[in-house]
Order: C-alpha cells, then sequence, then structure tokens
C-alpha cells in the first residue's frame, strides 16, 4: 500500500486537517433546519427524483422541417416560422397534480438537441463526421469532464434507452431520426459555419492548440450563446399576448419601407417585427394547446376535485394564452411559460428568472387584499414552481454540461436590492419564496439575497434559516459592490443610479444589468425590475490560471498533449518579475485568440441563429425595433474573460517567489524537474482521486520530498500573509484592466468575470503539478477567492482580510465558497452569528460568499452509499446540485474543502 | 502597516507589554456574545485532571512531541537527536525517541524543533507583543459585527496579568467588547484589578469540597470562592457567568451541585453553564510526555446533566447545558 499525502502531511503537521476551529463529533450531524412540502408538491417532487432526463426529437422535427420549407426567404423569418412551428407542434403534457403546468418537452424532465447549433456530437460514433469533431480542440473538454453517474443522470445506454451527451436518455428508435435531423445541418450548424470562418483568423492555429491542451474550457459562440443573464417578463405580464402582436403590427405599418436616418440596420426593423409577431402567436398557441390538455383531461377526470381543479386550468390558461394575468397564479404561471419559451428558442444556461418576488408583488398584493388567496396557497405555488424549474435540463455537449455546468441549469432567482428610489426592496412575498425554498429543498431556482444593509434583519435571519437547511443557497450577493460594477461597466451605454438598483444575478453569479419597468394592474401603478442586457457570460470561457503558468515554465509546452502551445519564450526567467511578465504575455495571447475566434462565432450566430423571442421581451427591442444581433438590448458591453484556478496559480507564484527567486532554496530548473516529475507521486487519474490528500507516492522516490514539503509550507493565500496576498492584488488589479485591451463583436471592451462553475475540475484534470504543491491532475481551488483546501489555517477573518486586498467592484464577480459545520452554526445564537459572519464579509466588500452547512463526514458517507443520499444537495460553486448527479473531481473538492467548527 | 497605525490609540506611548500565547481562534460563537475572537494566554495555577489544554499550564513555550508523526521508525531520522546541544533527546531501548523533560524545560532555543522537517516537534506558544495582539484585533474587529468582541482564556489568562491588563487597557479604549475565562484561582488583588475591563466573564467553580478540589486541581477553593464574592459585589459591572466542568468521579453529584446552588444563591449570581466531561485534550497530555489520567473514561452525553438544572432553577438561578448559553 503506497503512502497517500493526507498521511504524509498529517505526519508533516502542515494543512490537510480540513477543519478549523475545534473538532467535530465523530457521528454524523445533519442539518438542523428540515420541512418538508405540501403533500401536492411532495408527489411531483418524488416523481422528478424517480425521473431520468430524457431528450426527444420532437421540437428538432417540427424546427428543421419549417426552416427547410421556408428556404429562399430572409434567415429571421426562417427562423420564427420554424420555432413557431415547433412550440404549436409540442406536445402539451399535464402531470398528475399540477397546479403549475408545462415543460420544455412531453417529457417530465429533460430537453432537446438543437442541431442547428451544433451537430456533430449527434452524429453515430462511428460515423466519420464524429470522428473528425472529436480531432477538433474544441472536444477536448469533453474527454476530460465527467458526470456523476447517479440522480436522473443517463450516462451508459440501458435497454432500449441511448445515452446522449452523457447525460440524456433517448429512446433508440429515436436515435436513427437524430442522426438523420443532424446530417440535415452540416455545413449549415452554427458551429461549422462558425468553424469554416474562425479558421480564416491567424491565430487559429494556436486557438485550438489552447483548446486542446484545455487551457480553455469551451468555446462560447455555439455551445450556449445566450444565458447567464436576467429574463425580462414585463411586456407579456403588462400587455398578454394579443396586445403585444396587434403593436407589432402597428410598429410594422410605422418602419415599413422607412430607414429613419439608419441606412444599415433601419430598414430590419420590419423584418424583426414581422418576425417577433410570428413567435408571438407560436409561443400564445402553445400555451392554448395546455388549455385544450386541460380542457380534454376535464372531461375524463374521475373525481369532482380533478374537474374542479382542471376547470381551473382551463380559465387560467386561455386567459394568459392571450390577456394580462388577473391573479397571482396566472402571473407565476404565465412567467413560466415565458421561461420555457425562451429556453427552447435557443441552447441556454442561466437563463434566470430574477427578482421574482419584486416582479410579481403587484398581483401578490392585490390577490391578498382581495382575499383570494392565501399565504399558504402561494407558498405551495412557489414550491410548484421549485419543481417545475428543477425539472429544466439543459442540452449542449458533454465537455459544456458536464465539466462546465455538472448538469445545473442556473436559473437564479434573487431577492433583497433596493428599490428604484434606493430603499429596501425586501417584500413578504419574497419572505415566501424562501419558505419555499426551505420546504421544497431542489436545485432550481436557485436563490441569491442581494445584501444591503438597508435590508430588514428579519428577512436577512430568514435568509439565513434558508441556508441552514443546507442546500446552499441562497449565496449572498453585494448590492453595493454590484450597483458600482453597473455604474463602472454599463455607464457608457447610459446606465444611471436608479437603473443600476435593477441589477440583478444572471446564471450563478453573472451579475447582470436591468431597468425598471412601470407596471400597471388595476389602474395601480409599480415599478418592476428586468433584465436589459445580453448575455453576461459570453466571450471568452474560463482560462485555465495555473495551466497558462505551467506553459510559462515549460516555455510553452504542454507536456500532456506533447503539442507546443505557445511559442517559446525562450527565456531564462530569472528574476520573479520575468517570470510575472511573461505570465502576463502567455495570458495576452490567450484572450486575444479566443476574443477573435469567439467573435466570429457568435458573429455566425447573431446572423444564423438570433434570439427573436427572448429580444422582444428585453428593452428595448421592441421599442428599436432590432433583435439582439443588432444591438436591440439597452445593454451590450457583456462579453467577459473567465478565469480559473486564480488561488492556485497566487499560491504557485508565492513559491516561486519565495523558494526560486527570494530565498533562492531551489533553483528554477530543480522546481520545474520536481513539477514534471509530480513530486514523485502517481497521477490523480491513476489513484482515482481528485483531492490533494489522498494522493499517492509512488514507491521508493523520495528525492522531491524535501522540496515539495517547502512548496506545501510556502506562504498561501487566505491567511492575511501579504506575502502572498500582495501578489493576488497585483494580479487583479492587472487582470482587471486588461480584459478592457479586447473588443468583443458589438466593438465593447471586455471585463472580468471570476468563477469557476464546475471548471476547476476538468481543468485541474490536465494541470500538472504547480509550484504551490498541489499535485497533477487534481482539482483546483474553487471559484476565486475561497482558499485552497487545508491551506487557510487562520481562521475565517484571516481568509476574508485575505481576499479583500483588492476591489471586487472591479470585476463582474468573485466567489467565496465556505463550508461549515452544522454545529457551528446551531440554535438562534448560531443564525446571528452566520449573519454576523455574512454580514462582515459584505461590509468589508467581498462581493459573494455562499454556504455549504454540511457534515464532511456525511459527504464522505455519501460518496461510498450514494443510494441513500439521492435528496443530498450541496453547493458546488453558485450554483446547487444533487450530490449524485456531479463527477467525482468535484465531489472529491467539496469534501476537501476546510471545514469551520466554530470552537 | 496603515492598518495598524490607524489602531493605535492617539497620544499613547507604544507599550512594552509581551506575553505567551498558545492560541488564537477566530469566529468562535460559543464564549461570550457574537462572533469573537479567542486568545489562549499561556500559565495556570491549577493541574486539573481533566484540562483540555495542558500546553498551556505554564508561562513559556512548551515542546510538544507527536510520535505517530515521527520518521524514526520509517527512515531511522535522527536530525532531532545531532542538533539537540544539551544531548535531552536518545532512543530508549524499546527503540523510542525519549525526550528528556528535565533538561528540556531549561532551554529557550529549541533546535529540536527546527531540525524536525515533520513537524514531529513543535514548539506550543509564542511570545506576543501588545502591537502582535492589536494587529489581529484590530483585522477581526472588522469581521465580528454587532456585540462580539475578545475573549481571553488559556490556561489563567490572569496569570500574566501584566500582558492581559495592557490588553484589556487597549481594548476598552478602542471600544472592544471583553470576555474572559478563568479559573479564579489568583490573588484578590490581581482580580480587583482586572476585572474593572471586563464586561463579560465565565467563571469556574470546579468543587464547593475543598479536599475534592485540592485532590484534583492542586489548589484549595478557598481563592476561588473569594473571588467569586468580589466578582458578584458592586466592584464588577460585566455579566457573570459561573461555570462548572462536570466530571465523573469528581463533581458528578447531586451534593455538589446543591452546594454550590446554595452558594450562588447567598450571593444572588443567577446563571450557571454546566459542562459536559469530553476527551478532547487526551492527544495533548501525550505530546507533552505525560499520562493522561482518564486513559478508560468515555466523554459524557450532554443528557445525563439534565437532572440538575432543576436544582437550580429552584433557587432562581438559570442553569445552561454545553453551549446553550444564551448571550
Amino acid at each position: 500500500m503506497s503512502l497517500k499525502l493526507e498521511d504524509i502531511l498529517k505526519e508533516k503537521g502542515v494543512p490537510i486537517s480540513f477543519q478549523y476551529g475545534g473538532t467535530a463529533p465523530d457521528e454524523i450531524v445533519g442539518r438542523e433546519v428540515k420541512k418538508d412540502p405540501h403533500p401536492r408538491v411532495k408527489k411531483l417532487k418524488n416523481l422528478f427524483l424517480q425521473t431520468l432526463s430524457s431528450a426527444s426529437c420532437e421540437f428538432p422535427y417540427w424546427y428543421t422541417r419549417k426552416f427547410q420549407e421556408t428556404e429562399g426567404d430572409l434567415v429571421i423569418m426562417r427562423r420564427a416560422e420554424a420555432l413557431k412551428s415547433a412550440f404549436l407542434h409540442i406536445t402539451p403534457t399535464i402531470y398528475p397534480g399540477e397546479l403549475l403546468v408545462g415543460g420544455k418537452t412531453y417529457h417530465y424532465r429533460g430537453s432537446f438537441p438543437m442541431p442547428w447549433m451544433s451537430e456533430s456530437y449527434y452524429m453515430a460514433k462511428e460515423d466519420e463526421l464524429f470522428q473528425a469533431a472529436l480531432k477538433s480542440g474544441s472536444a477536448s473538454a469533453g474527454e476530460v469532464s465527467t458526470f456523476g453517474t447517479g440522480g436522473g443522470n443517463v450516462t451508459q445506454s440501458v435497454g432500449k434507452v441511448t445515452s446522449i451527451a452523457g447525460k440524456f436518455g433517448m429512446r433508440a428508435e429515436e436515435v436513427p431520426a437524430l442522426v438523420k435531423l443532424a446530417r440535415e445541418w452540416v455545413g449549415k450548424s452554427v458551429d461549422d459555419l462558425g468553424h469554416k470562418y474562425e479558421q480564416m483568423v491567424p491565430e487559429y492555429q494556436m486557438k485550438e492548440q489552447i483548446m486542446r491542451s484545455v487551457i480553455c474550457m469551451f468555446d462560447s459562440g455555439y455551445t450556449l450563446p445566450q444565458g447567464r443573464e436576467v429574463i425580462n417578463y414585463y411586456y407579456p405580464l403588462q400587455y398578454g399576448f394579443d396586445s403585444l402582436i396587434e403593436m407589432c403590427n402597428e410598429c410594422k405599418d410605422a418602419v415599413a419601407g422607412r430607414a429613419h436616418g439608419d441606412g444599415i440596420t433601419g430598414m430590419d426593423r420590419l423584418y424583426f417585427y414581422e418576425a417577433a409577431k410570428t413567435i408571438l402567436e407560436g409561443v400564445s398557441g402553445w400555451i392554448e394547446n395546455y388549455a385544450k390538455e386541460a380542457a380534454r383531461l376535464q372531461q375524463v377526470a374521475k373525481t369532482e376535485v380533478e374537474r374542479k381543479e382542471y376547470g381551473d386550468l382551463v380559465d387560467i390558461l386561455y386567459h394568459i394564452a392571450h390577456k394580462q394575468p388577473r391573479t397571482f397564479r396566472e402571473a407565476l404561471q404565465l412567467t413560466t411559460f415565458i421561461h420555457l419559451a425562451v429556453i427552447n428558442e435557443d441552447a441556454i444556461s442561466g437563463m434566470s428568472p430574477g427578482r421574482v418576488g419584486q416582479i410579481l408583488w403587484p398581483w401578490f398584493e392585490q390577490d391578498m387584499e382581495a382575499g383570494r388567496i392565501t399565504e399558504d396557497e402561494v407558498v405551495e405555488l412557489l414550491e410548484c414552481h421549485r419543481v417545475k424549474f428543477s425539472l429544466i435540463d439543459c442540452f449542449a455537449c458533454a465537455g459544456v454540461v458536464g465539466g462546465v455546468l455538472a448538469g445545473n441549469t442556473f436559473n437564479n432567482l434573487a431577492l433583497g436590492g433596493v428599490t428604484r428610489d434606493g430603499k429596501s426592496a425586501a417584500n413578504r412575498l419574497e419572505m415566501l419564496i424562501l419558505e419555499a425554498g426551505i420546504r421544497c429543498d431542489s436545485t432550481q431556482p436557485t436563490l441569491s439575497v442581494l445584501y444591503d444593509d438597508k435590508l430588514p434583519e428579519e428577512f436577512l435571519l430568514k435568509a439565513i434559516e434558508c441556508d441552514k437547511m443546507g442546500a446552499g443557497y441562497p449565496a449572498w450577493m453585494n448590492n453595493r459592490g454590484g450597483i458600482e460594477f453597473m455604474m463602472k461597466n454599463y455607464a457608457k451605454e447610459g446606465m444611471d443610479l436608479t437603473n443600476a438598483r435593477a441589477f440583478s444575478i444572471g446564471g450563478c453569479l453573472e451579475t447582470s444589468p436591468g431597468i425598471w419597468k412601470e407596471l400597471v394592474l388595476n389602474d395601480r401603478k409599480y415599478w418592476i425590475p428586468g433584465g436589459a442586457g445580453q448575455p453576461t457570460s459570453v466571450g471568452v470561457h474560463f482560462i485555465a490560471n495555473p495551466k497558462v503558468l505551467e506553459l510559462v515554465l515549460t516555455n510553452g509546452f504542454d507536456h500532456r498533449t506533447g503539442e507546443q502551445v505557445y511559442p517559446p519564450h525562450n527565456k531564462k526567467l530569472d528574476t520573479y518579475e520575468e517570470l510575472w511578465e511573461t505570465f502576463q504575455e502567455y495570458y495576452a495571447m490567450t484572450c486575444d485568440c479566443l476574443t477573435t475566434t469567439n467573435n466570429i462565432q457568435h458573429d455566425i450566430w447573431r446572423k444564423h441563429n438570433m434570439a427573436i423571442f427572448n429580444s422582444l421581451l428585453k428593452p428595448d427591442c421592441l421599442d428599436k425595433g432590432q433583435h439582439i444581433g443588432n444591438m436591440g438590448y439597452r445593454f451590450n458591453a457583456t462579453y467577459n474573460i473567465e478565469s480559473c484556478g486564480t488561488i492556485n496559480m497566487v499560491n504557485s507564484l508565492a513559491a516561486m517567489k519565495k523558494l526560486v527567486y527570494d530565498d533562492k532554496k531551489y533553483t528554477f530548473d530543480e522546481m520545474k524537474e520536481a513539477l514534471l516529475n509530480n513530486f514523485g507521486f502517481k497521477t490523480a487519474a491513476e489513484v482515482g482521486s481528485f483531492s490533494l490528500g489522498t494522493q499517492e507516492k509512488k514507491d521508493g522516490i523520495d528525492k522531491y520530498d524535501d522540496i515539495h514539503s517547502d512548496c506545501l509550507r510556502a506562504p498561501k493565500y487566505g491567511n492575511d500573509d501579504p506575502y502572498a496576498d500582495e501578489i493576488l492584488r497585483a494580479y487583479e488589479e492587472w487582470f482587471c484592466e486588461m480584459c478592457g485591451d479586447y473588443e468583443s463583436l458589438y466593438a465593447k471592451p471586455l471585463y472580468p468575470c471570476q468563477i469557476s462553475v464546475s471548471t476547476h475540475g476538468a481543468q485541474g484534470a490536465v494541470t500538472l503539478a504547480s509550484p504551490d504543491g498541489r499535485l497533477a491532475g487534481t482539482t483546483y481551488a474553487d471559484g476565486s477567492m475561497s482558499a485552497y483546501p487545508g491551506t487557510d489555517r487562520n481562521g475565517p477573518y484571516a481568509l476574508f482580510e485575505s481576499a479583500t486586498c483588492w476591489d471586487h467592484s472591479q470585476s463582474q464577480n468573485s466567489q467565496m465558497n465556505m463550508k461549515i459545520h452544522p454545529n457551528a452554526v446551531i440554535g438562534v445564537e448560531g443564525s446571528k452569528k452566520l449573519l454576523d459572519l455574512t454580514r462582515a464579509y459584505m461590509r468589508k466588500g467581498g462581493y459573494h460568499i455562499q454556504y455549504n452547512i454540511v457534515d464532511s463526514k456525511m459527504l464522505i458517507d455519501a460518496q461510498k452509499s450514494p443510494e441513500n443520499y439521492r435528496e443530498l444537495l450541496v453547493r458546488v460553486a453558485g450554483f446547487t446540485q444533487y450530490w449524485c448527479e456531479i463527477g467525482k473531481p468535484i465531489q472529491d473538492e467539496v469534501i476537501a474543502r476546510t471545514e469551520y467548527e466554530g470552537v | 502597516m496603515s492598518r495598524m497605525n490607524l489602531s493605535m490609540p492617539i497620544g499613547a506611548e507604544r507599550q512594552q507589554a509581551k506575553g505567551i500565547v498558545f492560541d488564537v481562534q477566530a469566529y468562535s460563537v460559543h464564549d461570550g456574545p457574537g462572533c469573537r475572537t479567542l486568545f489562549f494566554l499561556s500559565g495556570c495555577p491549577l493541574k486539573c485532571t481533566w484540562c483540555a489544554n495542558p500546553e498551556g499550564w505554564k508561562v513559556r513555550q512548551r515542546l510538544m512531541y507527536a510520535e505517530q508523526k515521527c520518521k524514526y521508525e520509517a527512515f531511522n531520522c535522527e536530525r532531532c537527536i545531532e542538533r539537540c546541544p544539551r544531548n535531552a533527546i536518545h532512543i530508549n531501548n524499546q527503540n523510542k525517541v525519549v525526550i528528556n523533560r528535565d533538561i528540556c524545560s531549561g532551554c529557550n532555543t529549541y533546535e529540536c524543533a527546527e531540525a524536525c522537517r515533520d513537524e514531529a516537534i513543535r514548539v506550543s506558544g509564542k511570545e506576543f507583543t501588545l502591537d502582535d495582539f492589536i494587529h489581529i484585533v484590530s483585522r477581526d474587529r472588522q469581521f465580528w459585527s454587532g456585540n462580539g468582541g475578545v475573549t481571553f482564556t488559556g490556561g489563567e489568562p490572569m496569570v500574566q496579568k501584566d500582558f492581559l491588563l495592557a490588553a484589556l487597557k487597549y481594548c476598552k479604549e478602542a471600544y472592544i467588547h471583553t470576555a474572559i475565562e478563568t479559573c479564579g484561582c489568583v490573588p484578590s488583588e490581581t482580580f480587583r484589578t482586572i476585572i474593572p475591563y471586563i464586561d463579560f466573564m465565565f467563571m469556574d467553580l470546579k468543587n464547593m469540597d475543598n479536599e475534592k478540589h485540592i485532590e484534583e486541581t492542586g489548589m484549595s477553593n478557598k481563592q476561588v470562592l473569594d473571588n467569586i464574592t468580589i466578582a458578584a459585589g458592586p466592584e464588577f459591572k460585566g455579566r457573570l457567568i459561573i461555570r462548572k466542568p462536570v466530571i465523573p468521579g469528581f463533581n458528578h453529584n447531586m451534593k455538589d451541585m446543591i452546594k454550590t446552588a446554595d452558594f450562588m444563591a447567598s450571593l444572588n449570581l443567577k446563571e450557571i453553564n454546566l459542562l459536559p466531561f469530553h476527551r478532547m485534550g487526551d492527544s495533548k497530555w501525550t505530546q507533552l510526555g505525560v499520562v493522561y489520567p482518564f486513559t478508560e473514561l468515555e466523554s459524557m452525553d450532554p443528557t445525563e446533566l439534565i437532572p440538575y438544572i432543576s436544582v437550580f432553577e429552584e433557587r432562581g438561578i438559570h442553569c445552561y447545558i454545553g453551549s446553550n448559553t444564551p448571550f
């Protein structure tokens, strides 16, 4: 039996106790807060837990068929007609007991492929097109990404069910149809067309090498071109579909044939309004189909109660298919349909409903005043809403859905923040949303509190109670920090303080611009917030910072792939400054080639696959008569550069500086040799574990023991140690600034986005040992501000001090995950103290913090016996996921996170 | 550095007070109101057999040796033996590394700990200047929120009375809430000097029976009772909670609880916190080269203490078990 690093370290007394502030009891401690949903919802939730993710060909079939029938027409009209036809052909399915109806497909849980985005994944494995796709750099992330094998994931074919895209089951007889549909799009999909033109970029070859080395996690333009944004439900909520269709007709009359001073896109407005009208008819008809299905069910219902329930549904669905909703339930049902329609229009993850409690407030308030509904009924509806959203699956390739998203779809619902006139925006409905989140714990929608000192204490404590339930939500975002970022990033496009207050969280924690719209309900006026910007996480997707540093040390050569990724710098790297400058140079090359190639992909997307429905929802497309691709949205400077592994990079630079340059204890070559030999350890893949502590040593090699020990003991981020923190500060100030050097296809500067989602698993897997002592193939520290597991040895306050050594409002976000033992926050006192901790970090300028309140021993047990933990939810990095549905590299990382016992 | 300059009282002369601190813990949630930072000061007049922090008994650094970390058996590492100038470490006839504590106690250079790559030998306790203290406190106070603050514990924090007083005075000037966990076994004169700067006090009352007290702690309880009486009087303005670690075979009986309750009632004291016995000190005793007296005893189930609650409540005293003290 080889020695494990955990034992070795235990002997050294270095890190890896993974606990701070005391010792947890031996027995597994459960979570303190635990409630049940309403009986009806419990059944629906159980059904969800038993259902596997399923894919169907219905939508893609009708889409493709109509698209072909309209050949020769304008692309925007072909797309509108194709979408309309697909919506009208979805088989409406209502499951027993549902108060809220609607789904992406007729399956209870699942999605469908969109071969017009990218078709190569759906080719039969033996197909030459599939094989060709494997060779391109973009498939590399898929190879190193893993799904959890439990829960609703179908990772292997069983019987007559074929596993596709690493997650979905499809009826075997539908697979040939999918392959045939996919073939129809060869050479025409956004992927294929984008690929054709991106090859014309001079840096294309380097980009491919970067993708193959997984320095970048995935292409942006054809995988998930939208999402990580905040939806806007305003127009249908205010006007209803019939009026919107009428408005489109009026607008057409006003613009047809008139350029109105815009010689390039002025004429496009006619086509946009016509397309908008077409798709509105499609979505309205789709909702009406559900009404018809409800009417059919009413006919065959066996009991009076069922007949009444279906009768209510018929009334509600017919009404909202055409008119402004009258009640809270109608408004909630309409927003659910709008949401599903948007995510059926395009491949999307992270379409966030935004500040739902404030958007639906008018109906809640008036229903409560009129005595039309009770709070208990509202909670039940909100629980149904949670199940409905948890059923959403996102269909993309394995590398994206598994390696990045861990199967999550990031529909983030934000609470709190401030109103248009700067007062606390928390309301009673938000208390009920939290209550529903406690009673019906599930992955979606995940909750975020926009923390502001103005928020009332009882609201904040309710949010803490929800955190203590253990599902990892709500996350806490800094409202002031978000507003500052809005002003910094969008002032040039007219952002002012009032609308900055309307921001919300798109995806897991992408700060997204919004505006206020005046909503009138029964002659009463309200201001409601909603999204008004493009997707806020598109562009350069996840650069593996430690991997870039690795290639600096190896003169641009990737030892894993055997490729020269970057041109050799041929520098001696005699000084720390030279090392740091070379890192910056390689990083700049990376950003440059990824930006240019992604810009082309997105340009193909906007010309061939533009959002029409999502566009018409968001200000100011309907006003301008322009879709997203023609910059119809109010805010377009939304492209970003995402980083991953920041802390391992910082710690590695600190170790290099200390051991090689300042103390000169080891030469550069000695360090490099130790890294290339993984400090004498086996690889993570050989060991089958991805956390540092369980790595195994190779027998008989101890020549790297001293250097490894010194690397582990070198200064680490998270300890209020200026030696390491200064490196972080310098990095952040450089990084936040340099993103602006790159220009999106919309001619706007890029900005930094610092979250890891699940990429710290896959990108850790491709990275050799790093100078911070991390071993080859092991997962990076999550997020951007979490300490590397076990290295924060001076408690949370020292960690916070390190984390806030730079100005977070310069970045779209930062991310801090903390794991706390349930005993540390037990009781009312525990709740108050957890709030104290949260508030302290926010006041200090931290942008985001979230908690896993769970006993690590429970997670270890769950890894051994997943069958006992089907419902166990954990927080990964900006999202909550079922334990059994996440891949092992990320499971290992969550277990390893330092656990705060709070003595 | 600018941060520390900001936190120094204006016009104050930089004080030279120094102390020995053997641990600092942030975000402590069970040792006083709000979130707190705990300072463990070395030195204690008592030698309680159940002590969880025996490394804090003496006002000096302590050498701790963790055998399971030692590489002597694995690859004959003898770096500590080679480096020790006093020849205090040797291998005994059972092939074990043995530290001669009699020789060691006179050492303050700790070559052996420096030589040990594996932290099998380490030094517990660190010299702390008032500046070091201020640095940590002024950082952490940003994060306590609300009613948090500093808690001094140990050891017995009043043993290092000069350092404690300097730290307390700083806290008061800087508007920081102060708490202390004391065994009460210090001269009344010292006690009287310290308590004006304390906002919240946990005072141990281990046993009302003096003989028992001497037997298990090494000291009489007379000083403790005197100081509790002082604290109950007008000199102490803060909140006082009596604490009793409940140890089987020592004070885990109704008789001691009744006597304690009567004593408290006579002083009009209103709160007591009973702590069930736990084995947390176990490994530390071994590392100090001392035999842990409770090798057989299991940690106590807190529910065993429930019968005592009524003894106190009948006398108008609130009784809290374990970490349930409301702050």
